[in-house]
């Protein structure tokens, strides 16, 4: 074979490999040293599992370049998520390759752990099981692992039952389980069903944060794009009723702001009305009583223009969806809210439409969170022996301060944890046997009826970790006295042959493609069910504390869900998009509070509460409600900081609202999350937050723009976007062969980040730290901006993602001295790190402010170095950079069309940012093909060019915000909206 | 001419001679402590700078969006210094203005350390200050050329062609004055010197073409004075930051120079004068015309600066307005008041000839005058910067340790360079300040000039 063949042999291979899409696992994962059919350097292949990164169980597929995977991609035949990932699910790489991940199983010795090895660590607990179950304490011994409804969740129930212990507990912090107890009163149906905002055209939402945490967030993000975003002419309207602006709040056309813990109260009301107006069934009036609707507005502090706005829009959907609760809303009347809710989707004739039960989503399985309470308080009592908490949960840091857990676990003969990194709960742990990472296990998991996803190993373990289930057959038969696998009731040898047994019948002989596509997946009819009315009392929540206080809102972080994203720096540096505020965490304070307390942003302030309290510096809020104090949760660990460029070791600033609640389950069985008032005080220390946008208002420089709905729907008719002549001195630029272009529809913006996220992970961004990051030195090519508009206190936000706009006319490449930064025949403007002295001339004259220079040499601490796409380069100290619209996925792209001959379509390649977006908001592809998305959408009428009369000539193209002109506020006319 | 008469008496050939000798004999404790504290500045300088080599430009407090701060403020401010030097004896020879005679060397001394202060500038300040010849254009295999269109690339050429051309210049004034020191000197010293004066013997056929050949150099130099401040204007004027983007900026960037330029020359000749000891050359009269030129230069500056203003409004364009306003009123608003008094305000006391005369007055102004001219370099690098055209960026730049370590440490390698001068070499010169002179008659000659 002479060097020619053997690259054609190469390229045909890599060809085939990388087309085929997912391939299947083989039986073993195989390390480097040993060569492997499948493996071929330089060519990825892509394995489907299921992220579980959260209860929501979106598909994903993992890149593993050279046997390391690299980057995840939501699936794209995946029903939750089709293709989407949400900033969490992309930041899990982190976690698999953490520097902080436990090297081996640990032993606790006074305050520190010690390694110690397998054999000892699996006798020990073995060792403790067998002597309670011959002590005939099988009760003493407790399961807690976290929503695992597939093979694993029913292993461990087998080997729950085989040892005789407790039943297992499963654990999640966010349980829905008001929702579940409603539905339960109302249906007779203890579940949480599938709601389909993509079918739609009306959204109430009382609280649900469903573009954040709430269920299923990067599902009901696509449905709510789909229902919502403009397209021909078409648009969805979306009213959310929350005491905070929110994420979700802030992508509502109305937001409507009501007092803490009112929610109830105002679903009631508009049940009420939609009655008394016949727009529903007479005898849902019942549930409401005699509800006054003048007097519940004034209690929920809202106008009854408002309610009455809310019922004529959900009278008038085809169909409507209402939806309610979100964690921070969940007090003792939540299970009436949720009463209520359930009552307003039948009414409305939306069960069955757009409220599924059947495909129920996975959270009905989870134990109620009164029982995880009740055996918190056996343990306080010294029943528990043995207490083996499992992966992914964090209940040393989650559960109630109230619940007072860290004292009960002492009375723990033995407390083992599966955790594989280092949290609040391996501190209370005896022993700790790292579980392998989600992307290095088999199992399956199903996010709601008729949806099961499949996992396998996407590489080889990246520490000395085994499966939880593995050591919990090993320990199992070991406490049983059995000696060899096969016999007694767990006679599998492994999670795997476990997971292959159970699913034998249902795949047969399609095992390998089931596992390459990801999971089975069928549909489920949704029933049809009949309400029972009954009166639903939707009083006031009761809150503990004094009187005087600020009701805390403690809302689950988008960024971080309960806490199980705060090890990942990308997502730490990445802002949370209302507060644009990166890594630390914050007390939103109500502008009113705070000019009558002198707090300021950065002032560290105290909040007390009955149960406990927390310092945490104050970020001064003008929308929130001023009876209220908002803390986000999740904020936990910081996972490393970078200073003057070098890896430091973690300082940890835990900021954890849980600590300052009730242990007292709401009446749904479920945590109650809106249960106390607060005080403030303010401590006099200082810690700034690192606030990564200068300003949110825009100046008249009319970067976000919008139209109104009717302006939009008669320029589309009218088909095209007002052109303006270029004029220059210079020929046109020449484009041979493609011109790349991007398009953004802030219109289906919703500023979830999950595109921050992916590009960090594609071009090895670096992560800069809290002090850099708030010094104006992120390094991130791609930032969700948030601009207000209107009153400040009721603020009309847009999203717009800002990146390089690969100018025509690129400000920046002539004042770069020695062509560093130039532009390319296919449209882009390039930069080539090798040729870049670091004059950061461009970085000056790049009006977007987009060039990002790399102060330091910036550290990747090892083993998160393997996570680095070998295809981007890693830049070294003093050079600029910035987005190259994944120029590295161009070039596949172009390599396959010419492999197959044939010219690059549209859809060919997709950006990183694009792939993850779960409202489709990111288009790429060819300008000069008239037929290709980018290049209607360029067209469009509702395109402009941000900072278009500098005329710079971006490739990327903005679709205006379609602002809907609700009633309730005052909805100020868009002053300089473009040409509308 | 409305000048007062040098106090001293005029002196003879003989006296300038033996003063000027005077001022290269081993110098006494003062200036050697004034050394030390120059010398620990320096290694300071050369500290903080191989730190922010090795650390990463980080060191320094730039950020976006002041991607330029301090450095390129400083750079700007020594290339204006470099200014007056060669204005003093270029231009004003060719102008026959004789009054420069006794200051110019020291001038043209300024000029040439002060270009080489700023040049250190662009090292400093390039990310990777490795890759720095990059913007030179030499033949390479890759067929690599700079990007001619930058401006930065003109500026490797301006200052380089102004740095060559004035040190030629300066050389070329000195062989005299060297043959002379030669003449006075013995030992290794005088080795040196006739190295140095390339065999100057001052015969008829040797100034006869030396003549023509300093004259050819002062018409040379001329231009630059316009050309090199022009072209380092044009890094500001040539991009789109509001603030930096105007037609106004190359003559505001040289008459800025020439005025803090002034003010240099000011600054370093008045002790000059007063340790050495030569109130017999450089005259009250002197200090006088640089006090008019720094008014008159101060007055031009002051209507820029109206103009810079007036512009911003008149245009109506909605960036550059928003960009005064904030600068006027917001942050940088103490920078920016600075600037104004310094620059327009404190030069106008030269309307009263006493304060013309004056020497605290006059050095104290040119004090001023210099700060004020180091501020306007950073009103419009940092606040423009601060303020440009994207809202999500605005942000304030703070100095770190480093750089401010190295914008000092940059004073210290000036004056390193120019006290080292003025003790091997004439810091006047002997031959034009002898020009000047009446010639030795065998009878006393009468007081005043010729």
């Amino acid at each position: 074979m002479n060097r020619r063949d053997f690259f054609k042999i190469v390229t045909t291979v890599g060809a085939t490999a990388a087309t085929a899409g997912c391939q299947e696992a083989g039986e073993k994962i195989l390390p480097l040293v040993v060569p492997s059919d499948q493996l071929v350097p330089g060519v990825a292949s892509w394995f489907s599992t299921v992220c579980r990164e959260c209860p929501a169980g979106c598909g994903v597929i993992a890149k593993n370049r050279d046997g390391r995977v690299v980057k995840l991609e939501g699936n794209p035949d995946h029903p939750v998520n089709r293709g989407a990932l949400c900033g969490r699910g992309q930041a899990a790489l982190q976690h698999l390759y953490h520097p902080d991940r436990f090297t081996g199983p640990q032993r606790r010795d006074g305050n520190a752990l010690k390694s110690l090895g397998w054999d000892e660590a699996l006798n020990t607990v073995s060792d403790r099981l067998s002597q309670a179950r011959g002590g005939g304490k099988g009760k003493a011994v407790a399961l807690v692992t976290q929503l695992e409804n597939g093979s694993l969740g029913t292993l461990l129930d087998r080997w729950t039952q085989a040892l005789g212990t407790r039943p297992r507990v499963t654990y999640e912090p966010f349980g829905h389980e008001a929702q579940r107890a409603a539905n339960r009163a109302v249906f007779g149906r203890d579940a949480i069903p599938y709601h389909a905002f993509e079918d739609a055209e009306v959204v109430v939402s009382f609280g649900a944060d469903f573009l954040e945490t709430w269920v299923s967030n990067v599902g009901y993000a696509r449905g709510f794009g789909r229902m919502h975003a403009f397209r021909e002419g078409k648009a969805g309207t979306f009213i959310h009723v929350e005491p905070r602006q929110s994420l979700t709040a802030a992508n509502a056309d109305e937001w409507v702001r009501n007092a803490p813990g009112t929610e109830a109260l105002v679903a009631l009301a508009v049940l009420k009305m939609l009655a008394d107006g016949g727009a529903i069934d007479k005898r849902f009036a019942d549930a409401a009583g005699a509800l006054d609707v003048k007097k519940a507005a004034e209690e929920a502090g809202v106008e009854a223009e408002q309610l009455k706005h809310i019922a004529e829009a959900l009278a008038k959907a085809k169909p409507a969806l209402v939806v309610g609760g979100g964690a921070a809303v969940t007090g003792s009347n939540a299970v009436a809210l949720h009463t209520a809710v359930a009552l307003l989707n039948s009414a409305l004739g939306a069960v069955g439409k757009t409220v599924r039960f059947g495909p129920d989503a996975a959270y009905g399985r989870v134990t109620p969170y009164a029982e995880v309470a009740a055996l918190v308080q056996a343990m306080a009592n010294g029943e528990i022996d043995v207490l083996v908490i499992g992966a992914g949960i964090n209940p040393g840091f989650t559960l109630p301060g109230g619940l007072k857990f860290a004292d009960a676990v002492k009375k723990v003969g033995l407390v083992v944890s599966f955790a594989n990194r280092p949290d609040e709960t391996t501190a209370l742990a005896h022993l700790v046997l790292p579980d392998t990472h989600w992307l290095e296990s088999w199992g399956d998991y199903s996010p709601r009826g008729g949806v099961i996803g499949l996992m396998q190993p996407t590489m080889l373990p990246v520490r000395d970790a085994r499966a939880f289930g593995d050591v919990m057959l090993t320990v199992g038969r070991a406490a049983l006295g059995i000696t060899e696998e096969g016999k007694g009731p767990l006679p599998w040898a492994s999670v795997e042959a476990y997971v292959k047994t159970t699913w034998e019948p249902v795949v047969k002989d399609q095992w390998s493609a089931a596992l390459q596509h990801g999971g089975v997946w069928r549909d489920t009819p949704a029933a049809a069910l009949a309400p029972k009315v009954g009166a639903v009392a939707g009083g006031a929540p009761k809150l503990d504390g004094d009187a005087s206080g600020l009701t805390l809102l403690a809302y689950p972080s988008f960024r971080f869900y309960d806490g199980r994203g705060a090890g990942s720096s990308w997502l730490q540096e990445v802002p949370d998009t209302i507060t644009q505020a990166a890594w630390d965490a914050w007390v939103e304070v109500p502008a009113d509070v705070a000019a009558k307390q002198g707090i300021a942003n950065g002032d560290v302030v105290r909040v007390t509460s009955p149960h406990g309290s927390l310092e945490a510096p104050a970020y001064v809020s003008s929308s929130l409600h001023p009876r209220a104090v908002a803390i986000p949760m999740g904020h936990r660990y910081a996972p490393y900081h970078v200073r003057g460029g070098r890896y430091v070791t973690a300082t940890s600033t835990p900021t954890n609202p849980m600590a300052l609640l009730p242990a007292t389950p709401e009446p749904g069985g479920g945590t109650s999350y809106l249960a106390v008032r607060v005080t403030l005080t303010k401590t006099g220390a200082r810690r700034p937050l690192a606030i990564l946008q200068g300003t949110h208002d825009q100046e008249d420089r009319e970067i976000a723009r919008h139209v109104d709905l009717p302006a939009a729907r008669e320029q589309a008719l009218r088909g095209k976007r007002e052109e303006h002549p270029d004029y220059s001195m210079y020929p046109p630029q020449q484009y041979p062969g493609y011109r790349w272009g991007m398009s953004v529809d802030i219109d289906a913006c919703i500023g979830c980040q999950a595109c921050t996220v992916a590009c960090i992970a594609e071009n090895n961004v670096p992560i800069v730290g809290k002090a850099q990051a708030a010094y104006g030195r992120q390094a991130h090519w791609l930032r969700v901006e948030r601009w207000a508009e209107g009153k400040a206190e009721h603020a009309h936000n847009t999203f717009l993602p800002m990146f390089c706009q690969h100018c025509e006319v690129a400000p920046c490449e002539p004042v770069c001295p020695v062509f560093a930064a130039y532009r390319t025949d296919e449209g882009l403007n390039g930069q080539v790190y090798n040729r870049c002295v670091g004059t950061r001339y461009c970085g000056n004259n790049c009006p977007y402010h987009v060039r990002r220079f790399n102060w330091f040499n910036y550290e990747f601490p090892s083993p998160l170095d393997v996570q680095l796409n070998p295809e981007v380069t890693v830049r070294q100290l003093g050079v600029m950079e910035k987005c190259t619209m994944c120029v590295q996925r161009i070039v596949a792209g172009k390599d396959r069309a010419r492999d197959e001959k044939r010219a690059v379509k549209d859809g060919d390649i997709q950006t990183a940012c694009q792939q993850t977006c779960p409202t489709n908001a990111i288009t790429f592809g060819n300008l000069k093909d008239p037929q290709s998305t980018v290049s209607k959408h360029r067209h469009a009428a509702r395109a402009y060019d941000v900072l278009d009369e500098i005329g710079t000539r971006p490739s990327v193209t903005y679709l205006k915000k379609v602002t809907r002109g609700g009633g309730g506020h005052d909805t100020k006319p868009p002053a300089r909206g473009g040409h509308a | 001419m409305a000048v007062t008469e040098p106090r001293a008496a005029t002196p003879t050939f003989g006296d300038v001679n033996r003063d000027v000798v005077a001022t290269l004999r081993t110098p006494g404790n003062l200036y050697f402590a004034w050394m030390c504290v120059i010398g620990l500045l320096l290694a300071a300088f050369l500290a903080a700078w191989t730190y922010q080599i090795y650390i990463g430009m980080g060191a320094a407090g730039k950020r976006a969006p002041q991607m330029w701060a301090m450095y390129i403020t400083t750079f700007v401010f020594w290339i204006g210094i470099g200014h007056a030097g060669t204005l003093i004896s270029a231009v004003l020879y060719l102008f026959r203005a004789r009054w420069r005679t006794s200051i110019y060397r020291a001038a043209e001394a300024m000029t040439i350390f002060a270009v080489m202060t700023a040049g250190l500038f662009p090292l400093i300040h390039a990310g990777r200050m490795w890759f720095a010849y990059f913007l030179l254009p030499y033949p390479n295999q890759r067929y690599l050329w700079p990007n001619f269109r930058s401006p930065l690339v003109w500026d490797v050429f301006a200052i380089s062609t102004y740095l060559s051309v004035s040190t030629i210049f300066f050389i070329v004034g000195l062989i005299p004055d060297i043959a002379a020191l030669r003449d006075a000197s013995t030992g290794w010293r005088r080795r040196i010197y006739a190295m140095l004066s390339l065999g100057w013997e001052g015969s008829d056929d040797q100034w006869r073409p030396y003549r023509r050949a300093y004259g050819l150099f002062a018409a040379l130099a001329t231009p630059l004075v316009l050309s090199v401040h022009s072209v380092v204007s044009w890094d500001f004027a040539m991009a789109l930051v509001p603030g930096w983007h105007s037609t106004l900026f190359a003559p505001f960037f040289v008459d800025g120079a020439i005025f803090s330029g002034f003010a240099m020359v000011a600054v370093l000749v008045i002790p000059m004068r007063y340790f050495f000891g030569l109130h017999a050359y450089v005259t009250d009269r002197h200090l006088d015309y640089m006090a008019k030129l720094i008014l008159v230069t101060g007055l031009v500056l002051t209507y820029f600066y109206v103009c810079e203003l007036f512009t911003a409004w008149y245009s109506g364009d909605h960036f550059e307005k928003a960009s005064l306003f904030w600068k006027v009123t917001k942050n940088y608003a103490w920078a920016l008041w600075t600037m104004y008094f310094c620059n327009c305000v404190a030069p106008l006391i030269f309307f009263w000839k006493r304060a013309r005369t004056s020497v605290p007055i006059i050095y104290a102004v040119s004090i001023l005058v210099l700060i004020g001219m180091w501020f306007e370099r950073f009103n419009i690098i940092v606040p423009s910067l601060a303020h440009g055209f994207y809202p999500y960026t605005w942000g304030i730049y703070k100095p770190s340790a480093t750089d401010t370590m190295i914008v000092v440490g940059s004073f210290a390698f000036f004056f390193l360079l120019f006290l080292g001068f003025i003790r091997v070499m004439p810091s006047l010169s002997i031959v034009e300040v002898k020009e000047t002179l009446p010639p030795p008659m065998k009878e006393r000659h009468g007081h005043g000039h010729p």
